[in-house]
Parts: C-alpha cells; structure tokens; sequence
C-alpha cells in the first residue's frame, strides 16, 4: 500500500493462522481505530493543555461469522465486523472533568469513530489510571 | 492442468482451516492437488459426498454410517489416523461418591454430549442399554447439546456434560478418553476427584469415506501422498500434530460395529430418508 510518501505491506484480509507473517486488512482496520482514538486523544490533549503522561488502547473486533469468510458450505451470516471494543487508558494528573473534555471533543472529531459508531457495535471505554 | 480432488471437512471453527491448508499445500508440492470444501455440519458433508459434489469426505464415524446407509453400503473407507484406531469412552464419577457401578445409575442422571456425538452420546448410552438401563426410563439423560451436526468434533458437549457431574446436577458424565487424558493433565478434571466407571469396547473414529465409483487410480494418487506423511519428518510433524495423529492407517470398518449397535438401538436415523 502507498500513502503519500510511505509504504506498507498488508496482508490477507483475514487470517486464522496465529504463525502468519502479515498483519490482515482486517488487523489494521483495528489498529487504526486504535492510533486514531490515542493519536486523536493526544492532539486535543496538547490543543486544550492537558497534560497527559501515556495513552495506550486495546482493541478488539468480532466478525459476525467468520465462517462464511472461508465459504463454509451451511453457514449463514457474513464475514463483517459485528462488534469492535476500544477501552483506551489515559495516564494523566489533569482532573477528571479535564479529561472528559478531551475524550468527548476527540470522539467528536474522531473519523473512524464516527464511522464506525452507526455502523456497527461500537463499544468505546475510558479509564484514567495514575 | 490436473483437476484438483475435492476433499470435503466439516469446520467449526475457522481456525482448523489452517490444518487443511498445510494439508491441501503438502498435497501440492506431491503433485496431487486437492481443494478443500467446507461444510457447517455432516449432513451438508454426506449429500454432497452421495452427489458426486465432493470425491472424498472427512466423516465422523456416525457421517461414515449415514453415508453407507443412503448408498446403499457401497461406499469405502479408504484412511484414518492411527489415533482414529480403537478409542474407548468413559462413564465418570465422583470417586467419594455413591455410584460404584452401572447398576448404580438406575433412577440417577447421566450427562453426556450432543445428541450426535458418537463418544460422548451414542456409545455411552449404548454402554447403559447393553447393561439393561434405558435411558429416558430408567436412567435420566442430561444431553449437553452444543453444536449439534458436528457429531462431536467439537468438545463443548463434552466438557458441559463434566460440568454438570462437578455441579452435582448428574450423578456420572460421559467422555472419549483422548478428553479424559487432556482434561486429567491440563487441570480442567482433577483425577483424585472424579473415577472412570465404566469403559465402552473399543471403537474407531474418523476416516476418508469415497463413493463406489471413485476411480482407483485417483483414489491410489490421494493415499499415496497422504501415507507419505512421516511423522519423523519435523515439515510433516507439525501438519500431523495439528490433525492429532502420527500415522495414516488404511481405513477400515471393523471398529464401527460398535456405534452401528447404538445408532439401531436408539433408533438414531429413524424418520430420516435413506
């Protein structure tokens, strides 16, 4: 994949092998819901001044059935996302409203998130840890 | 180009779709190439196989049953893992218990699998009607029915059956060994606890199931590829580890007298066109 300047190698779109040597599109889609929500976080982090030590997310995607992805014959479903899971960690001294300020304003802005939001499951948590 | 020979599986879990790709890509670089068909449940596996969709079925023993039965006996069994060979199951129960023989399970309940799993079902509970116990009228029945059409394959059924034994809501569950052996060792049963009651005769398991009409040659091109495999030879090890074995058998039908006597005893395939 070309982006401008840069490159990157994308593999299946999705994989069942743990020993695969590629990161799926399916693995990258979640991962840049995963930089677009701390990456986002830590640009109206710096806008507003809120001082922030770290911020980390754990992402998770469940497809509706991956089965039919490999055309199992009987299946029923599809091999989209159904569900996506982002709880994102924030280590900061700044107060509570402080920090809720920056989550809500970078949901608002967030591309991915107001992408996916309607579309799917999308279950999005916070917690601020010290 | 050769026209690939389709191999059909039934798959519950896209993970074992690995397996057959290590398999299909083996089959390859051996110049006998095979394309994998997958199929939610025996009975999909077994019409397709009878249809002439598929040349080769993966099939559980009670699939390798269905399929003699709605041909006609004419099909064959033409391999299976060396680990498919004379399995035994086991009716459990709490060693402190008060269930010392089968006799014993007369008015209790037994828990056991989905109600087509050969060894966690059907044999078990023709273990019991050998014994004189039928189940629903003399002994209660607690049928774990998780994924039904899998006949088994997946362990689910199993392991809730354990569960209900260790809940106390059955007096004794209903295992394949190979279980009994990972479960004792993992921690998930705890030997000192629970006993093996009773042990089943021995049984066979999987095997490749054909047609009649499946050409020789071909099917000799698929076996002679598929006993290649050496369990010795570390590229081979891990698709065999995978698949649980550590050698290809020839396949045979002696082993499956034994599901065959509870399939007819419990009337499994009654009310189903053959």
């Amino acid at each position: 994949m070309f982006a401008r300047t840069h490159q990157y190698r994308v593999g299946a779109p999705v994989q069942f092998d743990a020993a695969y040597d590629a990161i799926t599109a399916l693995e990258y889609v979640l991962g840049a819901i995963g930089a677009d929500v701390v990456n986002g976080f830590q640009t109206v982090a710096r806008k507003r001044r809120v001082e922030v030590d770290h911020v980390e997310a754990v992402v998770e995607g469940e497809l509706n059935n991956p089965l039919t992805y490999l055309g199992v014959v009987g299946e029923s479903g599809h091999p989209g996302l159904e569900r996506v899971v982002v709880k994102v960690y924030v280590a900061s001294l700044a107060t509570e409203a402080e920090i809720q300020r920056v989550w809500q304003e970078m949901l608002a802005k967030s591309p991915l998130v107001r992408t996916f939001q309607p579309a799917i499951r999308f279950e999005l948590s916070l917690q601020v840890v010290l | 180009m050769e026209k690939p020979i389709l191999v059909g599986a039934v798959l519950y879990n896209p993970k074992v779709s690995v397996i057959w790709d290590i398999i299909a890509e083996f089959f390859q670089a051996n110049g006998c190439p095979i394309d994998t068909v997958f199929y939610t449940n025996y009975e999909l596996q077994a019409e397709a196989l009878l249809k002439g969709h598929i040349d080769i079925a993966w099939n559980s023993p009670l699939a390798w049953l269905d399929a003699q039965r709605q041909s006609g006996h004419t099909c064959r069994a033409i391999a299976m893992r060396d680990t498919d060979r004379d399995r035994v199951s086991y009716l459990i129960t709490k060693a402190q218990g008060r269930i010392k023989t089968i006799e014993d399970l007369r008015g209790k309940t037994v828990a056991v699998g989905a109600k087509d799993s050969p060894q966690a079902t059907l044999i078990p509970l023709g273990l019991l009607q050998r014994h004189g116990l039928q189940p629903g009228r003399d002994v209660q029945v607690r049928r774990c029915d998780l994924m039904v059409g899998k006949h088994g394959d997946h362990i689910g059924g199993e392991l809730e059956a354990f569960q209900c034994l260790a809940a106390g809501e059955a007096d004794a569950s209903a295992l394949i060994d190979l279980n009994w052996q990972t479960w004792t060792q993992d921690g998930t049963i705890n030997p000192h606890e629970y006993t093996i009651l009773a042990t089943t005769e021995p049984f066979d398991h999987c095997c490749f199931t054909v047609r009649a009409d499946f050409p020789p040659e071909r099917e000799q091109q698929f076996l002679r590829v598929l006993f290649a495999m050496r369990y010795d030879n570390p590229k081979h090890r891990e698709m065999m580890d995978l698949e649980g074995l550590k050698a290809w058998m020839p396949g045979r039908t002696s082993g499956y007298g034994l599901l065959h006597e509870a399939v007819e005893r419990q009337q499994f395939f009654a009310g189903t066109q053959p």
